[in-house]
């Protein structure tokens, strides 16, 4: 499936950050909307600011267009600010980003395994994200760090448990 | 159908009889009186079968309409100019020209967010059509201006720019001179404009250039492009649109 475009990402002037102020309100909302887009089409959790740089979304090569080192830490920083991205380091260089919060991957989750009757099983973290049986679910390839976040979301609501086993860590659903 | 003595007949009747006693220079005779009445009275009468018979086509077809309007200009009658009254409540016209209204408005709401408040009245026709349906009536650009006439009156913020050989609407009561309008035009041919640009094809200053472009900035009407070549643009979203939509959904 192919990625629908908004029309901003074909007009020159948004890859420049605005002067007016109003007009930079819209824009970065804009910035925001696109990039959660794009990282959710391409199942991106993580992003490394050199090489987004270089990503489509931040260079146009078709307009020839690219959105500034400065500009894309400002709409990372308002990614920031709504909850949806958190940095790595301190030097800023690498990020995580959440396109959907882990609450809602949870739920996700939890409605798979409740669906399937198989509450009070215990998964091992590996069986969930990559096994056969979750291919076709949206949280199939979620990276751990997020699945953990998720089930630890779950578990604050009493819903599973996060345990460790030899071989790593599973959860169990109640 | 027998008038109860209370009809413009009636009425004329009772004036010429008063200026006949009242003004003695000029005497009307009592018989050109009665063929004044029976005139009026025939008037009247087959304007209501014109308005019968036409009401349909002049809801249907958009030709009509604008055939309808000149005729009407003839003889020095505006059917849109009071909601109430004969014309409007016999034929409906000022119906769907209202309506009409609303539905512009809509749009241009609807888009404000993105082009400031401007658009072409090509997109105007383009996307009101669309919010019509395959089965409604059809609306020309003609319709859509007079519409506008008609909201510019009622002092909602609209106004129509003059650009290369259609119109600018205006939605927001953005002010705009002549300096800021004839920048429009010149933008319009490719969508957005350079100080340069502005400077070799209208002679100005950098200053003033520079000045009504800045004024567009600060009304959201433009966004600046620095990636240029050469020198920053300036482009206008209502002129996006319009050269890159077509044909697309959103």
């Amino acid at each position: 499936m192919s990625f629908d475009w908004p029309w901003q990402y074909n007009f020159p002037p948004f890859f420049t950050l605005q002067p007016n102020v109003d007009t930079r309100q819209k824009q970065l909302a804009a910035w925001c909307s696109l990039a959660l887009s794009y990282c959710r089409h391409h199942k991106l959790y993580t992003l490394d600011i050199m090489e987004v740089q270089e990503c489509p979304v931040f260079n146009h090569k078709n307009i020839d267009r690219k959105l500034s080192t400065e500009a894309i830490l400002i709409v990372f920083e308002e990614l920031r600010k709504k909850g949806n991205l958190e940095w790595l380091d301190k030097n800023k260089t690498q990020c995580l980003v959440m396109w959907r919060r882990p609450e809602e991957w949870g739920k996700l989750i939890y409605q798979w395994v409740s669906k399937n009757g198989m509450v009070n099983t215990v998964f091992t973290l590996y069986e969930l994200a990559n096994g056969d049986d979750t291919e076709s679910e949206e949280f199939h390839g979620l990276e751990e760090w997020m699945l953990i976040r998720s089930l630890q979301a779950l578990q604050t609501d009493g819903k599973a448990e996060v345990i460790t086993m030899d071989d790593g860590k599973g959860v169990k659903f109640f | 159908m027998h008038r109860r003595g209370v009809g413009a007949g009636a009425i004329a009747k009772k004036k010429l009889t008063e200026a006949r006693y009242k003004e003695r220079g000029t005497v009307l005779a009592e018989d050109q009186i009665v063929q004044m009445s029976k005139q009026l009275e025939t008037f009247k009468s087959n304007l209501e079968e014109f308005a019968s018979k036409h009401k349909q086509e002049i809801r249907k077809s958009s030709q009509f309409r604008v055939q309808f309007q000149e005729m009407c200009a003839t003889i020095g009658v505006d059917p849109l100019a009071s909601g109430k009254g004969f014309w409007s409540e016999m034929l409906g016209v000022g119906d769907f020209y209202y309506e009409l209204g609303v539905q512009i408005i809509e749009v241009c709401l609807a888009l404000k967010h993105r082009n400031g408040g401007l658009i072409t009245l090509d997109e105007l026709h383009h996307r009101v059509l669309k919010g019509r349906g395959k089965f409604a009536q059809d609306v020309s650009q003609d319709d859509l201006v007079r519409a506008i006439k008609k909201l510019k009156v009622m002092g909602n913020g609209f106004g129509m720019i003059p650009v290369g050989g259609s119109y600018l609407v205006q939605s927001v009561p953005a002010e705009l001179n002549m300096d800021h309008t004839v920048v429009l035009q010149l933008a319009e041919k490719k969508g957005y404009v350079s100080v340069s640009e502005i400077r070799e094809s209208l002679k100005w200053e950098r200053e003033r250039a520079c000045h009504v472009l800045d004024h567009l900035l600060k009304e959201g009407l433009a966004w600046l492009d620095s990636q240029a070549s050469g020198e920053p643009q300036y482009w206008l979203p209502a002129l996006f649109s319009e050269l890159t939509s077509r044909g697309q959904s959103v």
